[in-house]
């Protein structure tokens, strides 16, 4: 995931520039990665958006025909393409369309005419919550999970703790979800709400019981990734040189497990953490359709079968950025958590 | 004119004389038609519901909207999008739970001699939610946005020769519209949802003012809308409700998880599978026999279709009784293949077709095919539509027909290649006959599907709108049907129940023929106790 990483910073200019360029890289070896990586993560939104751009030609129809459906007249679709301005050629309809992105005018949605930030902003805010909220719980859970585990390695609960993780590694989401609104809400206990379903002009945190589903559905999603990663990371620690060290010096095994083989572990496991937070952006449709939660993943659904281009594009480019955001910040953070890694840039 | 009013309708209704439900759907659905405020419908259970009590906020959860749903009555496609307009606008006429047509904002709609101008009287002391007074000026202007070439409206169909430069103030609340040919079927082409909602001079969708029993307070496209009561609503005491939430539900899992858990007090169009899960704990269904349908489309002017003999097999290769058994576990009317079933001038003594696929099979045969692979196009149109098209395909196998099933995406259908698929799917609402023969089954109907084009069928459709009389109509519909029975390119195996549910505290749900939700969104006679 990490290539990037390894390529070398591109010549910025020529004879002296480029010699303090490189004296300043060799300086600030973790500054010069995230210089780079952000370039390329600029160019790779850029690239995006065009493949995404190009890709919603290649469906059939078009807003008009979505829009109005069951009641598409040759004259009624006629007006509307004229209207929505459907009837220019790709280049001038895309030229457009970037151009006012770069002025930081996302377009108006195809669908309804509203501005498509103000209309995604608020669903943006409503998927953040969940994947942050999830992100969180998860990590937290599997960690603590995965650190007794490794612990206690091939003890009882070590036993149980693994086999359930596979086990709900193996279950698809909408089962895990399913399977906590009937417990929760519908058959047996009635404590939680079963849908999610944010007013509009409401922040989701104003109602944290709505949240606790769809939280715990992804957060058990997510665990048994991030479970066996701490486990796994930890007892590789715990097996090593310094840890035996530590402990023949005495220091209680409290200390040997938070102070010494934690850190060591942290690098691998950030990255699963990274890449589970990434699932979670792509993966959160579903549990938004279980829950009728209002965020991104079923806006973007309801886009594509709008083909409502501008929302399509801006949240392809939001979830893009946030990949990028991602990867760039948790290689960054593994970089500074390993003294090694550090030193051989 | 032989219209029906609101008022005569229900004190036939009150005597018995317009029971509900075709055979016992009322027994099947336990407790489906209670509380009915108006004195209305079976007339069986009036006594449980009580006095309506005024107050409160309904919470309905309902499928089918999307981020490009409007307020705008002239560009209304889906059932959140006809939920709005019929509970913020009102039209001219309207069409109650037993599919029969009476006045809503018109007092008096009168013909000429010939049919070629009527005058519009509306109802008196109607007003605005700003206010103002309904007058004849809205109407014109109302009927001019319709037809509005530049953003024609979806009931511009419905005025066909009319003269909008013809149009006559006679006083405050009468109009005269004239129409370049007979139009005898006018008040009945507007008595559905696609219609000219009466709307005031230089309306704004944004604001949404009409006259109906409900104002908007806020909308989100494809999320939430917010209704509120309109204190001054024309009649009084209705509506009953202080507020109505619409929430939209992409799903009809989470919707049924949203009535389960009382999130939500009713939820919209269920499939009968569900009916189980919902009476099992306690809540209701409301079952109603719809007028709605979901033909099969053969287009008559592409092979093999163009040969009358293939046609009249594809029918016969339907067993209808078991597909409705499959799809809608047998709640819904057995059809025909003619449209409008429970309009007054449909012919119920044409002999059912039955299920006969050897016939189907010799009849192919005449035709020179024995076998014929085609593609049926289907998609999640409509509820129970994807099923249907599994279900035919089986059926018809034993007729030596082999259809290909293409599954696309309800964008995909109603794309460009809408109304050019050889055989596809469909659905309609309930109309009365005329009308939908208007929308459908002529040349130049807007959605002629099947690319129906008989003479002799238009021929006795210009007759009828020549025709005042509503016998002598009624004996020209019956011809046409016999044409649509013999050579019509639409497969109607049955007309489909329509299942909503609701909480135990919910009253004046009917039960409905009009073949859309909660007796075609009349939610200002719903009531909580």
């Amino acid at each position: 995931m990490s290539v990037a990483a390894e390529t070398p910073l591109p010549a910025p200019g020529p004879g002296a520039t480029r010699r303090s360029a490189r004296a300043w890289s060799r300086r600030h070896p973790v500054w010069s990665m995230v210089v780079v990586r952000v370039a390329l993560g600029l160019l790779t939104i850029f690239a995006v958006s065009i493949v995404i751009f190009l890709a919603t030609q290649a469906l059939p129809g078009n807003a008009a025909y979505a829009v109005l459906g069951h009641t598409a007249t040759p004259q009624r679709l006629q007006a509307l393409e004229a209207q929505l301005h459907l009837n220019r050629s790709l280049t001038s309809q895309y030229g457009s369309w970037i151009g006012g992105v770069l002025q930081g005018n996302f377009g108006t949605s195809l669908a309804n005419g509203e501005k498509v930030s103000s209309l995604i902003g608020p669903r943006l805010e409503n998927s953040a919550v969940l994947v942050i909220g999830a992100g969180i719980v998860g990590t937290l859970f599997a960690g603590i999970l995965g650190l007794i585990a490794a612990a206690r390695r091939d003890k009882l609960f070590d036993h149980i703790a693994s086999v359930t993780a596979l086990t709900i590694t193996a279950l698809p989401e909408f089962v895990v979800a399913i399977a906590l609104v009937i417990v929760f809400s519908v058959n047996v206990f009635h404590i939680l709400p079963a849908v999610s379903a944010i007013p509009p002009g409401t922040s989701p945190l104003s109602d944290v019981n709505a949240l606790i589903l769809p939280i715990a559905t992804l957060s058990l999603v997510i665990a048994p990734y991030i479970f066996r990663m701490v486990r796994g990371a930890m007892i590789e620690a715990l097996e090593s040189d310094y840890v035996e060290m530590a402990e023949l010096k005495g220091i209680s095994r409290f200390r040997v497990l938070l102070v010494h083989a934690l850190p060591n572990s942290l690098p691998p496991v950030i990255q699963v953490v990274g890449l589970n937070l990434l699932y979670l952006a792509g993966g959160i449709v579903v549990v938004e359709y279980v829950f009728n939660y209002p965020g991104i993943g079923a806006a973007l659904v309801d886009a594509v079968s709008n083909r409502d281009i501008p929302t399509i594009q801006f949240i392809v480019l939001i979830l893009a950025a946030f990949y990028v955001f991602v990867n760039i910040t948790t290689d960054v953070i593994a970089l500074l958590a390993s003294p090694r890694r550090r030193a051989t840039r | 004119m032989s219209l029906i009013t609101r008022r005569s309708l229900l004190e036939n209704a009150a005597k018995g004389g317009l029971a509900v439900g075709a055979g016992g759907l009322i027994a099947a659905c336990g407790g489906s038609s209670s509380g009915t405020s108006s004195a209305a419908t079976s007339g069986t259970s009036t006594a449980a519901a009580g006095t309506p009590k005024p107050g409160g906020s309904l919470h309905a959860g309902l499928t089918g909207g999307s981020s490009s749903d409007t307020c705008d009555p002239n560009t209304i496609v889906n059932n959140t999008d006809y939920c709005r307009a019929a509970n913020l606008y009102e039209g001219l006429v309207w069409t109650n739970a037993e599919a029969q047509m009476y006045y809503r904002l018109a007092e008096e709609m009168t013909p000429n001699k010939d049919a070629t101008v009527w005058t519009i009287r509306l109802r008196q002391g109607v007003t605005f939610h700003n206010g103002k007074d309904v007058t004849a000026d809205d109407l014109i202007f109302s009927i001019n946005r319709v037809l509005n070439p530049k953003a024609p409206g979806e009931a511009a169909n419905s005025l066909h020769g009319i003269i909008a430069s013809g149009m006559k103030k006679l006083d405050s609340r009468t109009i005269t519209v004239p129409f370049s040919k007979p139009y005898s079927t006018f008040p009945e082409s507007l008595a559905n949802n696609i219609t000219v909602y009466v709307l005031p001079e230089g309306f704004d969708p944004k604001t949404a003012i009409g006259t109906g029993p409900f104002k908007l307070q806020s909308f989100t496209p494809g999320q939430q809308t917010i209704l509120t009561k309109n204190e001054n609503y024309w009649n009084s005491p209705l509506p009953y409700l202080d507020q109505v939430i619409m929430t939209d539900y992409a799903d009809e899992t989470s919707q049924v998880n949203a009535l389960l858990s009382s999130s939500v007090d009713v939820v919209n169009l269920l499939s009968q599978t569900t009916i189980g899960t919902v009476t099992g704990s306690g809540k209701k269904v409301v079952i109603s026999d719809g007028g709605g349908w979901n033909p099969f489309t053969m287009r008559v002017d592409q092979a093999p279709f163009n040969d009358v003999r293939v046609r009249q097999a594809f029918r016969l290769a339907v067993d209808r009784e078991k597909m409705l058994q499959t799809v809608f576990g047998g709640h819904g009317t057995i059809g025909n293949d003619i449209f409008a079933i429970w309009a007054p001038e449909y012919d119920h003594s044409i002999p059912q077709r039955q299920y006969d696929p050897e016939q189907a099979k010799s009849l192919l045969k005449a035709a020179g095919h024995d076998s014929l692979s085609l593609t049926l196009v289907t998609g999640d149109i409509a509820q129970g539509v994807i099923n249907m098209a599994q279900v035919y395909a089986q059926q018809a196998a034993p007729a030596g027909i082999n259809a290909k099933l293409d599954q696309v995406t309800v964008t995909d259908f109603y794309g460009p290649n809408y109304l050019k698929w050889v055989f596809a799917q469909d659905y309609w609402y309930y109309s009365p006959y005329f009308p939908q023969v208007n929308q459908a089954t002529l040349p130049g109907s807007p959605f002629n599907e099947t690319h129906f084009n008989n003479a002799k069928y238009i021929n006795l459709y210009n007759q009828a709108l020549a025709t005042l009389d509503v016998n002598m109509r009624t004996e020209i519909a019956h011809e046409m049907q016999m044409i649509d029975y013999n050579e019509g390119g639409y497969i109607i195996p049955f007309f489909p129940a329509v299942i909503d549910g609701y909480l135990p505290n919910v009253n004046g749900i009917l039960q409905s023929k009009t073949g859309s939700s909660f007796n075609n969104w009349d939610f200002e006679h719903i009531w909580k106790s």
